[in-house]
């Protein structure tokens, strides 16, 4: 039975229109997970050397023995963040001949094909195989191995429980990390613990005790049937739905009226935004993303460069642009129909793309005007950058919208997610990034920053300026793709 | 004349979906499509409405090519399924959304919405829920009423009578039936329903891949016609 739903679901993943049509999409993931699956490994191979580097005083031993637990900490935080519950559809199955013990121990089966899980083992695995199993015996080796896959499984089946059990939302994801800091901060800043002592304490009988790898498996089934019997008994339709939201108010944006037509649309559209997961939680992100100057303009090596600058300057000011835009029109694939049917024209369709980016990008600007205190040459930068958004990242944003074909399911959570990911993001990432600084290295080079970077805003202005024009542009390569965008949306 | 089809053409793999030499809709005429799964149905609507590019042939709405120019929207109101609807919005915003773009200010949607009482049954209005939280025929009244909300001069919808309850069904079919006795609104609805369709149709057209083979209009002789057609069918 587990074989044939494992069957269903490759399908589901083969089938579906949205998984990599084209070939450049699959390549392209293929080598950014090479490439994170080559640094894993050499991560790995040299993780005696790397121990010995940090800890030359001790033992490499002792060292792995000190580091263990906070990979698991922090292999704890990530899950929390990261890791998606396995929400498969079970609802075709739950009326067939098909008993929910076998649909639970499928959620679980399944659930444990994810790079958490590899990791611990690809990462150790090496390491003991290098150090412990010559020096110190294959009992040792056993005894580590098995420990650290009890662990793995213990932090994944705790994860899924935990994140199923308090439905966690983001206050409570925020308090989380403020304790793992703390203790993080107690630990490394102020000495007061030490949870490197509490791993050697623990990992150094493990060295001496070898059987006593069967705790953390014991652990690890414990957690597993926690797990399963809080599953099995949650099994219904309506409490696996995701949405437990209560009451839904009609609310009013009348900042927007004055806008006409594409006003409505685009308070329409930011009802979009605010009422569903995924593109709230890239609004989120948006927030966190205001942060990203404290990062660059405290460092005193990115501090000295305009290009840092303008670097940080773009995101901080333009990332509702580029972390919203990327996926433009997909947003809307659901009701995209719709939209072609109705009385809208394709010009107010993209002004109001205007109005929701110009809207953002005037608030994200705002919020950052206080880095002003690193000087106010960052606050010019951020002035132009700001200029460079809305005049020329916008009409490359919305040209790309026009070659999406993907659909996107809003429900589903944003971290992980690929749906709606295709080559259209990648290429797009390259002028956004490339050409501010196209337009500003010569002027770097020549030793006049100052003018490179009143150029890249004069750029942008007069994009904003001559925005008509890039708007027609835009309608007319819209109407062109018109029945390609609606049909790649219709493909569920 | 409403709508005039010219040799219409639309392959999917080599398979023809539909395949219309001519066919005019009259202003006024209340056309009923049916025919079974596959037949072309909804593929036909989809191409009136411009969502689909054909592969060759024209659709002309009052002389005009919909793929070209955008006016036939102005008078068109369609419902095919819930691609028409928003389904993050409350029925309400939904109905403020449709009367902004048709300019129909907010207390006309409020007046027209008095009169949609019994149809939608205390099930729609004032529920606190969105669209996607309702259940198919709830959304289905939704997406008929926000389409007679756009003051249209042609309606279509696709399979109206699928999922709405037979109370519902009885109240739309009156509503369909007002529409054409008034001779104004020229409309096409497409059903698996033959009694519903012949009932409130003055035309039915009957697909078969693609192929429009029968055009006739109604009369009482009709109901017996079709079902012995799709008795026949194997």
């Amino acid at each position: 039975m587990i074989l044939s739903f494992l069957q269903h679901q490759w399908k589901a993943f083969w089938r579906s229109k949205n998984t990599g049509k084209s070939i450049a999409v699959r390549v392209v993931m293929a080598f950014l997970l090479l490439y994170l699956f080559a640094n894993v490994l050499v991560v790995a191979y040299f993780l005696d050397e790397i121990l010995d580097e940090l800890f030359p005083l001790e033992r490499i031993v002792d060292a792995f023995n000190g580091v263990i637990l906070y990979y698991f900490l922090f292999d704890l935080l990530m899950r929390f963040q990261l890791q998606e519950l396995p929400t498969l559809s079970v609802r075709p199955y739950l009326t067939l001949r098909v008993t929910r013990n076998q649909i639970v121990n499928y959620l679980s089966i399944s659930s444990l094909w994810t790079g958490f899980n590899l990791a611990p083992v690809m990462l150790t695995l090496p390491f003991l195989f290098k150090q412990v199993l010559p020096y110190h015996g294959v009992g040792i080796f056993w005894g580590y191995l098995l420990a650290i896959i009890g662990l793995t499984l213990f932090n994944h089946f705790f994860s899924l429980w935990f994140k199923r059990k308090v439905n966690l939302n983001s206050w409570f994801l925020l308090a989380f990390v403020g304790v793992v800091a703390g203790l993080g901060l107690l630990d490394f800043h102020w000495h007061v613990i030490s949870i490197s002592y509490v791993s050697k304490l623990l990992f150094n009988h493990l060295y001496q005790q070898p059987v006593l790898a069967i705790i953390p498996l014991f652990m690890a089934i414990v957690i597993f049937f926690i797990n399963y019997k809080f599953l099995k008994n949650n099994l219904y339709l309506d409490e696996l739905r995701s949405d437990h939201s209560g009451e839904k108010t009609s609310t009013d944006i009348s900042f927007f009226n004055r806008f006409g037509i594409a006003g409505e649309l685009a308070a329409t559209e930011l009802k979009l935004i605010l009422r569903n997961k995924r593109p709230s939680s890239s609004l989120k992100i948006c927030g966190i993303m205001m942060f990203y100057g404290l990062l660059f303009y405290t460092n005193p090596v990115y501090a000295a460069s305009f290009g840092w600058k303008i670097f940080a300057a773009m995101f901080m000011t333009g990332i509702f642009i580029i972390n919203y835009g990327q996926f433009m029109f997909s947003w809307q694939a659901s009701h995209f129909d719709g939209i072609m049917a109705h009385k809208i024209k394709a010009l107010d369709f993209f002004k109001s793309k205007l109005i929701l980016f110009y809207t953002f990008s005037s608030i994200t600007y705002i919020l950052t005007i206080p880095y002003v205190y690193f000087g106010w040459k960052v606050l010019l930068v951020q002035s132009v950058m700001v200029l460079w958004n809305l005049g020329v990242n916008t009409t490359i944003v919305l040209y790309f919208a026009t070659r999406n074909y993907r659909r996107i399911d809003l429900t589903k959570g944003a971290s992980f997610n690929w749906e709606g990911v295709g080559a259209s993001q990648w290429i797009l990432s390259i002028p956004l990034f490339t050409l501010p600084f196209v337009v500003y290295a010569p002027f770097g080079l020549l030793g006049q920053p100052m003018a490179g970077i009143l150029c890249i805003g004069f750029i942008g202005l007069a994009g904003m300026i001559t925005r008509n024009f890039w708007l027609n542009l835009l309608v007319k390569e819209f109407s062109e793709k018109r029945y390609l965008i609606a049909e790649g949306f219709r493909n569920e | 004349m409403m709508i005039e089809i010219k040799d219409l053409k639309k392959t999917y793999n080599g398979i023809t979906v539909v395949d219309i030499p001519s066919l005019q809709i009259n202003k006024g005429e209340s056309i009923g499509l049916v025919g079974n799964n596959g037949a072309g149905k909804t593929t036909l609507f989809r191409i009136i409405l411009d969502l689909i590019r054909k592969d060759s042939g024209e659709v002309l709405s009052k002389g005009f090519n919909v793929s070209d120019t955008d006016t036939w929207k102005d008078y068109t109101g369609s419902y095919l399924d819930e691609g028409f609807l928003i389904e993050y919005l409350t029925p309400e915003e939904y109905f403020y959304y449709i009367g902004s773009l048709y300019q129909v200010s907010r207390t006309d949607i409020d007046v027209k919405l008095e009169t949609y009482t019994d149809f939608f049954n205390g099930e729609i209005l004032g529920k606190k829920k969105y669209i996607r939280d309702l259940s198919k025929g709830n959304q289905c009244k939704v997406g008929v009423v926000a389409c007679l909300m756009q003051n249209p001069e042609i309606i279509m919808l696709d399979e109206p009578f699928a999922n709405i309850d037979p109370s519902t069904q009885f109240r739309l079919k009156n509503m369909l039936k007002q529409v054409a006795f008034e001779g104004q609104i020229t409309s096409i609805v497409s059903s698996h329903d033959l009694n519903h369709v012949t009932d409130v149709c003055k035309r039915i057209l009957l697909m078969e891949k693609g192929l429009i083979i029968k055009d006739i209009q109604t009369d009482v002789n009709t109901l017996e016609e079709l079902e012995s057609y799709f008795s026949v069918m194997k």
